[in-house]
């Protein structure tokens, strides 16, 4: 029925690796800054100050109702035009920075234009996710704080934030799971992770079971390990709450 | 910037409905097919799942949590491909493109409904159900009568997100080559190589006219009028107590 022809040769099954790689460094550093970006979007969405107020609604309306490939595309395409051209032709080269025991190599310029796309996109969700963690804390928190003569600084930073984190956590790694799937995409902008090196697996050896399932194995096995991070997570912030 | 919108002004009947009066519909009114059928799909997928995980026990529920849960693990993408190969081998047919992507956005959309639904139903209470099964109904009259019609007020927000998200899921089509909006965007831009940044900013903004309408017009259907008094912004769906993605 489906046809399955013998294992992949080891040389394919590197690449394969190779593009998980990808998709791991790519995630974990779109995971890293659509973290702050998030945390200074909630900030943002829930200042005091109206015009900040609404350019952050503007931000999440425009990111979010518009689908990450073509954002992608756009980052691609379109921003490597507005650059101007040195900065196009030092993105192009190779750039190394020895740090002594390893070095460092500048990334390719599908690897910036994918990770500022899926930052940018990722932003929206985690800054939702940490907005509705602190409107989940019920007001009452803040007045207490206020009444045992906390600055709003110090009750925002001690009694609010370790509470909206709390609330905050299981949504942000399902967030997070997204990310990994969604950095599926950047092999629209030619970027070589992991589902680009299962394809290309595929086309060099036409054993499409055997590549797309290794593919599909790694991402589970990714989630999966997020999964078990957010218990230990979990539990690790139950027991200390209970010490305390 | 003049000769950039002309350009784009130029191309937009063919970003709209493709080469349509002559050759196949295309663009942004693929799009909205595509998305109309792989909702209704995805509905009834998740309203499947979800009785399912409501009425089901023991190992069955186990194994019908494991086949959403696959299906809610990996990307949209991966899930194109195996459609795109697994289709044609399972039925001795050629599938166009277009049939494999409904079907990949059509199963992982379902799986997430499941769990819309499901944590619907359990929402409404055991009370409810309890007291069907003390007027003498089966469970499935119970579940039919008594249950759906509360739970779906419950469900219907994440009903509204995920066929919104849809719209935008569609653009995945473009890397198996269906003729759909992001698609033609990536024509146009090619055809006309010196405005990437204006078409591609273009056709975002023609996704956002789609996804906010349709979430408007959703929410009035679903919800009704009270709903539309009371706006739900669409940038913050109702919490859910299952995560959401995307």
């Amino acid at each position: 029925m489906i046809p399955i022809n013998g294992w992949l040769a080891p040389k394919y099954l590197t690449w394969l690796l190779q593009g998980f790689g990808m998709t791991l460094g790519l995630s974990a550093l779109v995971i890293v800054a659509g973290t702050l970006g998030g945390c200074l979007l909630a900030l943002a969405r829930t200042s005091r100050i109206a015009p900040l107020r609404r350019a952050g609604a503007l931000y999440v309306l425009v990111f979010r109702n518009s689908p990450l490939i073509v954002q992608l595309l756009f980052w691609y395409f379109g921003v490597a035009t507005l650059l101007p051209e040195h900065a196009m032709t030092w993105l192009n080269t190779p750039h190394v920075i020895d740090l002594g025991i390893f070095r460092l190599h500048w990334p390719s310029f599908e690897f910036v234009a994918g990770w500022i796309g899926l930052t940018c996109y990722s932003i929206t969700f985690i800054g939702e996710e940490f907005r509705s963690g602190l409107s989940g804390v019920p007001a009452g928190q803040h007045n207490a704080a206020a009444a045992l003569g906390l600055t709003p600084l110090a009750a925002f930073f001690h009694v609010i934030l370790p509470q909206a984190v709390r609330i905050s956590t299981p949504p942000l790694f399902g967030q997070y799971m997204n990310i990994v799937k969604n950095s599926s995409l950047t092999m629209a902008i030619g970027l070589a992770e992991l589902s680009y090196s299962s394809r290309q697996v595929d086309t060099e050896t036409f054993k499409t079971f055997q590549a797309f399932g290794v593919a599909t194995v790694l991402y589970i096995l990714t989630i999966a390990m997020l999964e078990v991070v957010l218990v230990v997570v979990q539990r690790s912030g139950a027991r200390t709450a209970v010490r305390r | 910037m003049n000769d950039a919108f002309s350009a784009i002004l130029a191309n937009v009947p063919y970003l709209l409905v493709g080469s349509f009066p002559d050759g196949p519909l295309g663009g942004a009114a693929l799009t909205l097919v595509m998305a109309a059928i792989s909702a209704v799909l995805s509905a009834v997928l998740g309203l499947a799942g979800g009785i399912g995980l409501a009425m089901t026990r023991g190992v069955l529920h186990t194994i019908l949590l494991a086949v959403i849960g696959f299906f809610r693990a990996i990307p949209v993408l991966m899930l194109i491909f195996w459609t795109f190969f697994l289709l044609p081998v399972l039925l001795h047919i050629n599938v166009p493109g277009l049939a494999t992507v409904v079907a990949a956005l059509a199963l992982i959309g379902g799986a997430y409904l499941s769990h819309s639904v499901f944590a619907g139903i359990v929402a409404v209470g055991d009370g409810q159900a309890q007291a069907g099964l003390s007027l003498g109904l089966t469970r499935w009259q119970s579940m039919r009568y008594v249950l759906l019609p509360q739970a779906i007020r419950i469900m219907a927000p994440s009903f509204i997100n995920q066929w919104v998200s849809l719209v935008k899921d569609t653009s995945l089509a473009y890397i198996v080559g269906v003729p759909e909006l992001a698609f033609l965007a990536n024509q146009v831009n090619s055809r006309l190589m010196i405005y990437p940044v204006q078409v591609f900013l273009f056709v975002g903004l023609l996704y956002l006219i789609l996804c906010t309408s349709l979430d408007a017009l959703a929410t009035r259907l679903l919800l009704g009028r009270e709903a539309v008094a009371e706006p739900r912004a669409i940038v913050t769906p109702l919490p859910v107590p299952i995560q959401h993605r995307k």
